[in-house]
């Protein structure tokens, strides 16, 4: 029988393999389907002065009048071997563009992430305590409410109310525009509003989750004999409650990073941040190809990865699921 | 002598959207120490929301009135209906224990028998190195104690909910159903454990729907109808002379017995009749039957079947 | 002491009903709103007041001015037509998309059925708004490059529930029957499964309406998404992000504020719809 372990990470490579290659397939596609033409957007305004024959030779340097099955495997290996394309809007390297900006974006989605599920597991678990309480009632009617919030327009009314209204913290951007380099004092004073309000617009989900397993939990059999035992009410709640409500959970957390991912997309274009998301936001603005398959591409990559560590987590600390992998 | 635990007068009324559930009317007992009391009845005429009754564990929307006084070694007697969750808390495992019904579903999933054992131990102040005793008292393999609740079989699971009721020692012991789905060698195991825990001081309360169960190891039984106590006495009285026609319709029902069911079927907790519940099933009803009848030599009917003082 | 039996109230109101039928108003009515502003208020695109410029809310406005003088909120209801009938329309797109996928890998089965859920997967995993970006970005930001993004990436649901229905049906013995007895498959298909089908597709694609309106509305914010000309509620959160750094919060807020309420109502509305369709939802007892 094999290790459980080597069978799950088996098992999500198996799915995600296909998965990216589908993707870039399709990403494939849709470029190519695309009434864009790549000479005319690397030549930009010089697109209206260059010559048919200067354009013609950019297209046969890129190879793009080759055809399809080709374009894809040449793409393909140059993206194993580390070269990610050359970026048609921002005249440089995929790579560097990546290199400089990926740190960015994970910096808000991880403090974000870790926000949401710090306040949610705190809340939800007082929630369901205390069920149909007033904390459980109110919190369950702004999660409804929020959840109906898109993220941009919540982040724009955070700017209003906490840096125009009461000017606690900046507008945008990730540090003063006098600062001459990037102080971490000075980056997290700008990153409390786009942290914050990424978590907030995902925090309904998380919530709800927490508040109903939880909840669903705290009235099956086991915490009731817990309680008859006469264990103490925190002991049954972390020991018993949460310990057995909460382990799906660690799975589910994967299932909703694409979600996260969105949020930050808009969160960074709104607040004006040199992440992936507003990279990306600026590719699509460029037809940027390169940039936006591989943008797309990795991110694709980072949730499979963080959902296989998740699966890998779940497996771990759950006994019911370690036999059957 | 001082009972153990004397409830009186309890009640128990569930509030439903469309309706009121009166699982416990007007129920009153005493259980002394070294007494095993089984109360036998039906399924569905309110035996396990006595016992969770007592402890406190009933839901938000279940009202309770009368009173269950514990009176614990060496200790002030305490009010248990209505008694904080803080003060129920210190009394539950240490001196009011409870073996659960459906021991499967009783256990938690994710963590192994040990773990529950040495914690319950650990809780009460006792050396979680006896975790192995006491699996053993109970008729555990130690070695099951490393498995995780759904490893269990029915009976393993069985023993292991027994011995962490039994784990801190506790003075009184409410066993809810302890023998239901298990088989017979396991069903006179468990019976037994209960009856030598009870021959050295605990008081027992056992709650069971098996007459045999009752039969085999009871002291005093008392028999539940409907949310009613219809008949408490002496086992060995009760199960040679009835007093109440349903306590004989029971019995008359039993295999090595007439094997005859009682026709019809209980009345719905949430419409109970106005006088005695039995009454439309009773061969001995008659027009006083409307009335609700008084408990008289512990038994609750107009008509008992053994003339009133006798044995 | 008196009996207590058990009582029957007099007016038998389902719980919850209350807020569906407020969220049904709140929807009626803006719906209503939409379809008669353009006879009751036409818009005139070009009258622009220069001399009022940003104004904050007041009885002639009751949201405001935004940056070249017109009235928010006149623009707000016209931008939610625009906003509304895009989504409809997506979610519709998503709908048959979805159905027809899910059909196919249903009836067909065997290795179809597994590349389609493969495919499935795939899409799931991906974050919804970057594919919607690319889309919109390779195939030039139009209305109809909006909807086909918004139906390329929510198509999910409603091929999961088709594929579920057929499979579920597929195995049950009234369908060997009905064909042995001389029915063609399709016609057992159409006339058994489309009525289990078509209620849970509805409220499925109901509930798409609000994601396809927050779909749309994120990429015209991004810049991405409807020309400007059609004037989307994100459009305009989009050119009132200017107005707002210099405090005229009203521009963006308001048509944001409108999403946000029609989502809500869309959102109760679907919630107790589908509390209804399913017996199986377990009732929120006070026990």
């Amino acid at each position: 029988m094999s290790h459980p372990v080597l069978r799950i990470v088996g098992r999500r490579l198996l799915v995600a393999v296909p998965v990216l290659a589908l993707t870039s397939m399709g990403m494939f596609v849709l470029g190519a389907a695309s009434p864009y033409d790549p000479a005319q957007q690397y030549a930009g305004a010089a697109a209206f002065t260059a010559t048919e024959e200067n354009l013609a030779q950019l297209r046969a340097n890129w190879g793009v009048d080759d055809p399809l099955p080709v374009q894809y495997w040449r793409w393909i290996t140059n993206l194993v071997q580390g070269d990610l394309g050359w970026s048609t809007s921002r005249h440089e390297p995929v790579t560097s563009v990546l290199a400089a900006r990926t740190g960015w974006t994970l910096l808000l989605v991880g403090a974000a992430l870790t926000l949401v599920l710090v306040a949610s597991l705190i809340l939800g678990t007082l929630a369901a305590y205390r069920r149909g309480g007033l904390l459980d009632r109110g919190l369950r009617a702004a999660a409804y409410a929020v959840e109906a919030m898109p993220v941009f327009w919540l982040a724009l009314a955070a700017i209003t109310v906490f840096a125009l209204v009461l000017g606690w913290f900046p507008a945008g951007g990730l540090t003063d525009i006098a600062a001459d380099g990037t102080h971490p004092g000075d980056v997290a004073h700008h990153l409390v509003l786009p942290v914050t309000v990424l978590a907030i617009s995902q925090a309904p989900w998380f919530l709800l989750f927490v508040r109903d397993a939880v909840a669903d939990s705290l009235r099956d059999d086991y915490v009731l004999a817990a309680r008859a035992r006469g264990l103490p009410g925190r002991v049954v709640l972390f020991g018993h409650a949460m310990r057995t409500a909460l382990l799906p959970f660690l799975t589910l957390v994967g299932t909703h990073l694409p979600e996260l991912v969105g949020g930050a997309v808009l969160v960074e274009t709104v607040f004006s941040l040199p992440g992936l998301g507003a990279v990306t936001v600026q590719a699509a603005l460029g037809s940027d190809f390169p940039l936006l398959a591989a943008t797309t591409l990795i991110t694709t990559a980072v949730v499979l990865a963080a959902n296989l560590a998740a699966d890998l987590a779940y497996t771990a600390a759950d006994p019911r699921v370690r036999l059957d992998g | 002598m001082t009972p153990t635990l004397a409830v009186d007068g309890l009640s128990v009324r569930f509030r439903l959207r469309d309706a009121t559930v009166h699982a416990v009317t007007d129920l009153s007992l005493t259980l002394h120490r070294g007494e095993l009391l089984a109360v036998v009845g039906e399924s569905g005429c309110g035996k396990s929301v006595l016992a969770h009754a007592v402890l406190g564990l009933l839901p938000a929307n279940a009202t309770v009135t009368g009173t269950a006084t514990l009176h614990p070694d060496g200790a002030p007697p305490v009010q248990l209906i209505g008694a904080g969750e803080r003060q129920l808390r210190t009394l539950r495992g240490r001196y009011i224990g409870l073996v659960p019904q459906s021991p499967a579903t009783s256990l938690t999933p994710v963590r192994t028998g040990r773990a529950l054992l040495t914690e319950t131990l650990r809780v009460h102040g006792r050396l979680p190195a006896n975790a192995d005793q006491v699996a053993e008292e109970a008729g555990l393999d130690p070695h099951d104690l490393d498995r995780y609740p759904f490893e269990l079989s029915g009976g393993m699971a069985q023993r292991l909910a027994t011995a962490l009721a039994l784990a801190p020692d506790p003075g009184v012991l409410l066993a809810d159903e302890p023998t239901a789905g298990l088989d017979r060698p396991l069903v006179d195991h468990t019976l037994d454990l209960l009856r030598r825990r009870c021959d050295a001081g605990t008081a027992v309360l056992l709650i069971t729907h098996d007459l045999t169960a009752a039969r085999r190891v009871a002291d005093t039984v008392a028999v539940m109808y409907a949310s009613r106590i219809a008949e408490h006495r002496p086992a060995d009285d009760l199960f040679a002379a009835p007093s109440h026609p349903y306590t004989a319709a029971l019995l008359d029902a039993l295999p090595d017995r007439a094997f005859r069911p009682i026709p019809g079927h209980p009345p719905m907790l949430t419409a109970l009749p106005p006088g005695c519940p039995f009454a439309p099933r009773c061969t001995q009803a008659d027009d006083a039957c409307t009335a609700l009848p008084t408990t008289t030599h512990g038994t609750a009917c107009h008509h008992p079947l053994t003339p009133a003082g006798a044995a | 002491m008196a009996e207590l039996t058990a009582r029957r109230p007099l007016v038998r109101l389902r719980p919850g009903t209350r807020g569906a039928v407020l969220a049904a108003s709140v929807l009626a009515a803006a719906i209503l709103a939409c379809l008669l502003v353009p006879l009751v208020w036409p818009l005139d695109e070009s009258a622009v007041a220069l001399n009022q410029i940003n104004q904050p809310p007041s009885w002639a406005h009751p949201a405001g001015t935004d940056d070249l003088g017109r009235d928010v909120a006149h623009r707000t209801l016209y931008g939610l037509r625009v906003s509304l009938l895009v989504g409809a329309v997506a979610a519709l797109v998503a709908a048959l998309i979805g159905g027809a996928v899910g059909a196919i890998a249903g009836t067909v089965g065997g290795w179809t059925d597994r590349i389609l859920m493969r495919i499935v997967d795939t899409v799931a995993a991906l974050p919804h708004l970057l594919l919607g970006i690319f889309i919109v970005a390779m195939l030039r930001p139009s209305l109809g490059a909006v909807i086909l993004s918004i139906g390329l990436t929510h198509w999910l649901s409603t091929a999961r529930i088709v594929r579920a229905e057929l499979l579920s049906l597929r195995t049950r013995p009234f369908i060997d029957a009905a064909v042995s007895g001389g029915a063609s498959r399709w016609r057992v298909y159409t006339r058994h499964l489309l009525p289990h089908v078509l209620p849970r597709m509805a409220l499925a694609t109901t509930l798409m309406v609000p994601h396809a309106v927050w779909h749309e509305t994120a990429l015209s914010f991004l810049g991405l998404g409807l020309p400007p000309h059609l004037a989307s509620l994100g459009n305009m959160i989009n050119d009132g992000q200017r107005s707002l750094l210099t405090g005229a919060w009203w521009a963006s807020l308001t048509p944001g504020a409108a999403i946000v309420v029609v989502t809500l109502a869309v959102a109760a509305l679907a919630a107790h719809w589908r509390d209804r369709l399913d017996p199986r939802v377990r009732a929120e007892l006070q026990l």
